[in-house]
């Protein structure tokens, strides 16, 4: 009865969505009809350990909420995994990651359609992106140590996999222009970051200074910012420069602020959580306010603001809940007001928009 | 609190009086003594006990999980085949369920749980099933129930040995040799066994393989009895056991992981009879060690290793020939640590007084407990039972007892998430119980209610756990047991059936608890003519939440999977039994645990032997 409602519900999704594309005639390579899942964003429910636990909720531009979307689509296809980690794109394809499985799932970014399983070279894999047609997967390997984290590079002709030891915590990544950055903080521990020229598979690491340990890293407009924090000392915005990689700037989180993450860029400012808050900040100002854009309530002992974005002139918040059902993501507008609540898996932790 | 011990008393002796029957001045040591686990006979009376031997053990695989899963009402979440094992008793957790070894309660000192995939049964001469809280009797976690894994020293009784081997599906290898001997003063059997397994079965509909499952244990058991005059007995127990296993993968890309334990018990224990007092004095020295790989590649794992001694003294006395009083005080001292756990050393000493007494068909026996440590505040603890025959078919038992559970060294002294400020978890029960009995059929049914306060719970959260005092839980249900026998010339019937239904609620969100089942069946149908025997046994488990959300995505189905096998007995005293079993017959495709796929079909082969 259930799968016979979801399967009604997916079928007047796609429907609704051809129907609305086949209006639009400036369209002419198609690609407002890419598929079910072309306009909204996926949350990514990381589980409890139990794959049947780990999902992918699809929250459409209209409102409509997809639960599950992997096993809708794919009802036969290999599991995704548990714990399920990231989520990350490129043109036509999404790769989602599993922590436990050691593995990384291929999946068509707009139909969701199961295209292949990569389970060679990960072990503990973490965050990922595309960059000049290949992927880069960190990998924490051993837990206690930093020093054999390591990239998986994945081709994406034919999803063969080569591993790169990055000798340093490897966690958040991101990439633009030939070049791989890698944030090499850990829960407080490194305080630097590495960046690879994928041509040349060198390695460079720009030194961010004792207890500046990164928990972000996001590049725009050829510069590359960096959130850190430790129990050391206090929270700072680094901007540092592609083309030379040198820092250029560091704006210092006011001392009120412990334990800042989640950076975002939107609109020209950062936005960045503090424990149940969001704050923000133009990024042509040279200091921050600790008052608070919005703080939204929750009963959760560990999954506080577990996952956080900005897109759209929207604020998402995902809470962890209980890790042991089925918890919420919450939209605001720009100004804090709140404008959804959505039912979503257990422990969603990210989100990736389409 | 004062007062209330001595109304109980006087209760007691009041009660004493009225029954003036002749003290029968013979003792016999061997009724008193034999068994190392006295309470199950002494003070389990308004209780059930089920106990399991013999044929039963020659036809179970040698876990204590595959024995009381099809054999009793208990319940168990088996993370796959030979896996961790956690069982639940009348809907409650795995650490309410107390483990008896030859009366010493061994649940880790580490989670308070035993892993009832390494205990092999092959080196015990019985397992009791006593349902119902008994923390007086067995310490902490007595509250769903508890297992009793026990060895009987006997006199006068020769060579006794015997061989039984079992070979079958994935190179599963179960193996156990006993050997005893006993004089009329002395007495000494030892039991080796073996059991291992690839265990690399495939699942059933689907292309894929139980990967990095592998298993083996090894156990070796000695007991010896010494008989110093008629009033003096010494007797000495020993068990060691040694195992590994692989963590089986839900996916082929995971990490490999293994775990080892390595467990020791040994016990002293003097036995006197003097006259209307029996006195028993046991010493008792406990080791657990375990390793965990978090990759079996690599030589590096984390570890908790704990010794317990326990000296205890049980002083009875016959009141009348109907009517005994018992004091017991115990000492237990443990100290443990582990990767995470500093060196940490508790003491917890307890006492405790029963009585009971047969008042012509009425029979009545009361305890209570009191424990005394630093490491936190134990509740007093009691129990009645009631029993009345009605004639010769029917007996009623109404049994109420207060139970706890106290913290365990994880729940306290856990690196960055330990609480040394926790309560142990108390339970209230009562129950009540019916029996019947009649020449080819007994039929018990029994209701019970449970309230258990302050229960210990380790939020699953991302990265940090902390244990808290927090829930509520109310479990009540049925449990029900029927055992019909026939025969006409030499055809016998038997047919046995266990039945539970279990409500285990939790009271701020009124639902089910995770992984308890409502409804749970067991069936066995034995058919016997002359030396051959055929049999079928089969298993229901109904659905139960993975999750504390009752979203239909997280339910499990429930199972239905059924065994069949064939025995024939050889030799003039039929001493020689060969077997073969097949397991899940109907080749179902099931889950214990969500995502933890258990066999399909498969086959094994035994031979006993016994000289």
């Amino acid at each position: 009865m259930k799968k016979q409602f979801k399967f009604l519900a997916y079928a007047l999704l796609v429907s609704v969505l051809i129907t609305s594309c086949s209006n639009d005639d400036n369209d002419d390579n198609g690609s407002s009809s890419l598929g079910a899942y072309d306009n909204g964003y996926f949350v990514l429910n990381e589980g409890n350990g139990n794959p049947a636990t780990a999902s992918v909720t699809f929250v459409g531009d209209e409102g409509i909420v997809v639960e599950d979307v992997f096993r809708l689509v794919n009802p036969t296809a290999d599991e995704v995994g548990s714990y399920l980690q990231d989520i990350f794109f490129d043109d036509t394809r999404a790769f989602i990651i599993s922590g436990s499985a050691n593995q990384v799932t291929v999946v068509d970014r707009y139909t969701f359609e199961y295209i292949a399983t990569i389970d060679s070279n990960f072990s503990a894999p973490r965050y990922g992106t595309v960059e000049n047609g290949k992927a880069y997967v960190t990998n924490s390997a051993d837990w206690s140590t930093g020093a054999d984290d390591f990239l998986t590079i994945i081709d994406l002709e034919d999803y063969s996999t080569t591993t790169l030891v990055v000798g340093d915590y490897a966690e958040k990544i991101t990439s633009d222009d030939d070049y791989v950055y890698i944030s090499n903080g850990y829960y407080g521990s490194g305080n630097a970051v590495t960046v690879l020229n994928t041509n040349t598979q060198t390695m460079t690491s720009i030194d961010l200074g004792t207890g500046n340990s990164p928990n972000s890293i996001l590049e725009e407009d050829d510069d590359l910012y960096v959130l850190s924090y430790d129990y050391a000392s206090n929270g700072k915005i680094f901007k540092i420069n592609t083309a030379t990689n040198a820092i250029e700037s560091t704006i210092d989180l006011p001392a009120s602020l412990v334990g800042a993450k989640n950076l975002k860029i939107e609109n020209e400012s950062f936005y960045f959580t503090v424990d149940a808050s969001v704050y923000s900040a133009s990024m042509s100002s040279t200091t921050i306010s600790d008052t608070a854009l919005l703080t939204y309530s929750s009963t959760s002992t560990y999954g506080v603001m577990y996952g956080f974005n900005v897109e759209d002139d929207k604020i998402f918040i995902s809470d962890g809940g209980d890790f042991n059902s089925n918890s919420n993501v919450y939209e605001y507008s720009l100004n804090g007001t709140l404008l959804n609540t959505i039912t979503v898996g257990v422990g969603p932790n990210s989100f990736h928009f389409n | 609190m004062k007062k209330g011990i001595l109304f109980l008393l006087i209760v007691f002796f009041s009660l004493s009086v009225i029954a003036q029957t002749k003290l029968d001045s013979v003792q016999q040591l061997e009724e008193v003594v034999l068994k190392a686990d006295r309470y199950l006979k002494t003070f389990t009376n308004t209780q059930k006990v089920q106990t399991l031997k013999d044929t039963v053990f020659s036809r179970s695989a040698p876990s204590l999980t595959q024995l009381l899963n099809y054999n009793s009402t208990l319940y168990f979440k088996e993370n796959g085949l030979g896996m961790v094992s956690s069982p639940s008793f009348r809907g409650t957790t795995a650490q309410q369920t107390a483990v008896a070894w030859n009366g010493i309660n061994i649940n880790s000192q580490f989670n308070g749980q035993t892993d009832f995939n390494t205990i092999n049964i092959r080196n015990f001469d019985g397992v009791s099933i006593r349902s119902g809280g008994g923390s007086v009797l067995y310490g902490s976690g007595a509250i769903g129930g508890s297992i009793h894994l026990n060895n009987n020293i006997s006199f006068n009784e020769g060579f006794n040995n015997s061989v039984y081997a079992n070979y079958g599906s994935f190179n599963t290898l179960d193996v156990g040799v006993k050997s005893g001997f006993s004089s009329k003063q002395f007495s000494v059997d030892v039991a080796v066994s073996r059991s291992s397994s690839d265990n690399d079965y495939d699942y059933v509909d689907s292309d894929k393989t139980n990967l990095n499952g592998a298993f083996y244990n090894q156990s070796i058991s000695a007991n010896f009895g010494y008989k110093i005059n008629a009033k003096n007995i010494l007797k000495f127990y020993s068990y060691l056991y040694d195992g590994e296993r692989e963590f089986s993968f839900i996916f082929p890309s995971e990490t490999p992981t293994k775990y080892q334990d390595l467990n020791s018990r040994n016990m002293l224990e003097w036995n006197g009879v003097y006259g209307k007092f029996v006195s028993t004095l046991k010493l008792a020295y406990l080791t657990e060690n375990y390793k965990y790989f978090a990759n079996s590649n690599l030589d590096t794992y984390s570890f908790g290793k704990a010794k317990t001694l326990i000296g205890k003294y049980d002083l009875s006395y016959r009141v009348f020939k109907d009517a005994m009083l018992q004091g017991v005080v115990d000492i237990t001292n443990t100290s443990g640590e582990g990767s995470s756990i500093d060196n940490n050393k508790r003491t917890i000493s307890s006492f405790s007084l029963l009585y009971k007494q047969q008042v012509k068909s009425f029979f009545y026996e009361a305890t209570i407990r009191k424990e005394v440590t630093n490491n936190y505040d134990s509740p007093l603890l009691y129990s009645l039972g009631l029993q009345y025959k009605f004639g010769n078919h029917y007996t009623l038992n109404i049994n109420g007892s207060k139970n706890f559970r106290i913290p365990t060294y994880n729940d306290l002294y856990w690196e960055g998430s330990g609480n040394v400020n926790l309560k142990p978890e108390t339970s209230q029960q009562i129950e009540i119980g019916n029996q019947l009995d009649f020449k080819h059929l007994s039929f018990s049914a029994t209701g019970f209610y449970n309230n258990i306060k302050d229960m210990i719970r380790w939020l699953p959260t991302g990265s940090v756990w902390q244990p808290v005092n927090t829930d509520h839980v109310e479990t009540y249900g049925v449990e029900s047991k029927l055992d019909f026998k026939y025969h006409i010339k030499e055809h016998q019937f038997s047919l046995g059936s266990s039945y539970a239904y279990t409500i285990s609620k939790n009271k701020q969100t009124n639902q089910q608890l995770t992984y308890v089942p409502k409804h749970k069946v067991t069936g066995l149908f034995n058919y016997q003519y002359k030396r051959a025997a055929l049999y079928y046994e089969t298993l229901y488990v109904g659905e139960v939440l993975t999750l504390e959300d009752d979203d239909p995505k997280y339910i499990l189905d429930a199972y239905l999977v059924s065994n069949m096998g064939l025995s024939y007995a050889l030799g003039k005293q039929k001493q020689f039994t060969v077997g073969t079993q097949i397991k899940n017959l109907y080749n179902k495709n099931y889950q214990s645990v969500a995502s933890r796929y258990m066999p399909g079909i498969n086959y094994n082969f035994y031979l006993n032997f016994n000289f």
